[in-house]
């Protein structure tokens, strides 16, 4: 009995993953892998960095004017659309935390980043992860392991963040002239730059990392994956 | 043999050579050599079986064939394995590790918790044969999906079939174990369809043609 369960597991563990398996995204990701234009990627991803903060403290600059001069429901309505930035510029990380999780296996080494630190952050849930991911950063010995950690640290500080910034955002619809949720709400948003801060770091470490293979090595790999895969 | 089974035999044997037709036709024998083997090794335990029954459809004949199939599955995971990690120093390192533990303890549980191998309990030590084959491929299987390893379709293909396979394998073993000797027939035709099954998916994948990776353009050459 033991044996079918055993096997039954497997089957479906195996059956799962390959069903998935999609050898056109696996080339195309080794492809972006030994090919990647990192420069390039690196400044795009820093333009929109820069562009998403400009606009989300626009937005709540306005918020708050709106609130000094006393026209609550404007006020409401430009926190929410900065509430709006910052959901779609988190969606946007978030996809690409998943993608450098992705592309972190496939290189050999990568540059080490410095261990979490809590002291950029403002919120207590975000310091405390930090905290945590500094611990575990210590027991951890291979630099792959601890960028996957910071990865995971990125990852849940987005969620915390964004999960705040509803919540501050919901305050300040019950009492817009409160100054509180506003200043709770600028509170994530800095949370938030200072994730972009870490998130720029690691996706330049995994670049470097990236352009780390020669280019002939590059063609020699490329020629063995695809020689492999006919 | 009944007639029946006769007939199954003759349809997988015919299934068998199409395959080999197949394989020979798309270039696929040296992709993964201990599969050729394997099913070379399958189609003469078939052919013995079934125009010499009284000499090599014996029980003695069965678990020397059985052993050398089960050695060839092992070898056509550890082949698939090297085939896809050997260009990927970091992932190979530890292909080899997961494989060599999952050897190491199918070999030991092999030895210590189950009885002689013969014919008469097969159910006691088939079934962890099975199930260490099964794992051997689900390893294999994990770890290309987890580093992104590209393998073609011929080799996901083999790993495919054999899986649910060997599933149905144990599943009748189970079943032959409890309900004892007198489903004997019964169970050794719904092995001998599933197998049939799993030769035509693979003739089907054999003749399939993969589609050919396009050259690389290095970014950085141009600009």
């Amino acid at each position: 009995m033991l044996e079918l369960v055993l096997s039954t597991v497997g089957c479906a563990a195996l059956c799962y993953s390959l069903g998935r398996y999609n050898r056109s995204l696996a080339l195309q990701r080794w492809e972006f892998v030994l090919n990647a234009p990192e420069q390039r990627a690196l400044d795009a991803l820093r333009r929109r960095i820069e562009l998403d903060s400009a606009l989300a403290h626009q937005a709540l600059d306005a918020a708050a004017r709106a609130r000094d001069e006393k026209r609550a429901p404007d006020a409401i309505t430009v926190l929410k659309v900065a509430l709006s930035v910052l959901e779609d510029a988190g969606a946007d990380r978030l996809t690409r935390l998943r993608a450098m999780g992705v592309y972190s296996r496939m290189v050999q080494a990568i540059r080490p980043l410095p261990p979490p630190s809590p002291a950029p952050f403002r919120g207590t849930r975000l310091k405390l992860s930090a905290r945590i991911a500094r611990l575990v950063h210590g027991l951890m010995v291979g630099t792959q392991e601890r960028f996957r950690l910071w990865l995971t640290m990125m990852r849940l500080g987005v969620g915390i963040v964004l999960h705040g910034g509803r919540r501050a955002a919901d305050a300040a619809s019950q009492q817009p002239e409160h100054p509180k949720a506003y200043a709770e709400f600028a509170d994530e948003l800095s949370d938030f730059e200072a994730l972009d801060a870490s998130h720029l770091a690691a996706f330049e470490a995994l670049a470097a990392s990236l352009a780390a293979v020669d280019r002939g090595g590059r063609q020699q790999l490329w020629e063995r994956i695809a020689g492999n895969t006919r | 043999m009944s007639e029946l089974q006769w007939v199954v035999a003759q349809l997988v044997k015919v299934g068998l050579l199409a395959l080999i037709v197949a394989m020979a036709m798309r270039g696929r024998f040296g992709v993964c050599w201990s599969f050729t083997l394997y099913v070379a090794a399958i189609l003469v335990g078939n052919s013995l079986a079934t125009l010499w029954p009284h000499r090599f459809y014996t029980p003695a004949f069965w678990v020397l064939k059985q052993g050398v199939y089960d050695l060839l599955k092992i070898a056509v995971g550890i082949e698939l394995a090297w085939r896809a990690f050997s260009a990927f120093p970091g992932a190979w390192r530890i292909a080899r590790v997961v494989i060599l533990l999952l050897l190491t303890s199918s070999t030991v549980a092999l030895a210590w918790l189950t009885p002689r191998s013969m014919y008469r309990n097969l159910w006691d030590w088939q079934p962890g044969v099975v199930t260490a084959a099964v794992w051997l491929l689900t390893a294999v299987a994990l770890l290309v999906v987890l580093y992104q390893i590209p393998i073609g379709d011929w080799q996901r293909a083999i790993v495919l079939g054999f899986a649910p396979y060997l599933l149905v394998s144990v599943t009748l073993l189970n079943i032959w174990q409890r309900r004892g000797w007198q489903v004997r027939e019964e169970i050794g035709l719904l092995d001998s369809f599933a197998y049939l099954a799993l030769v035509l998916f693979w003739v089907r994948a054999a003749w399939r043609q993969d589609e050919p990776p396009h050259e690389m353009v290095p970014v950085r050459s141009v600009a």
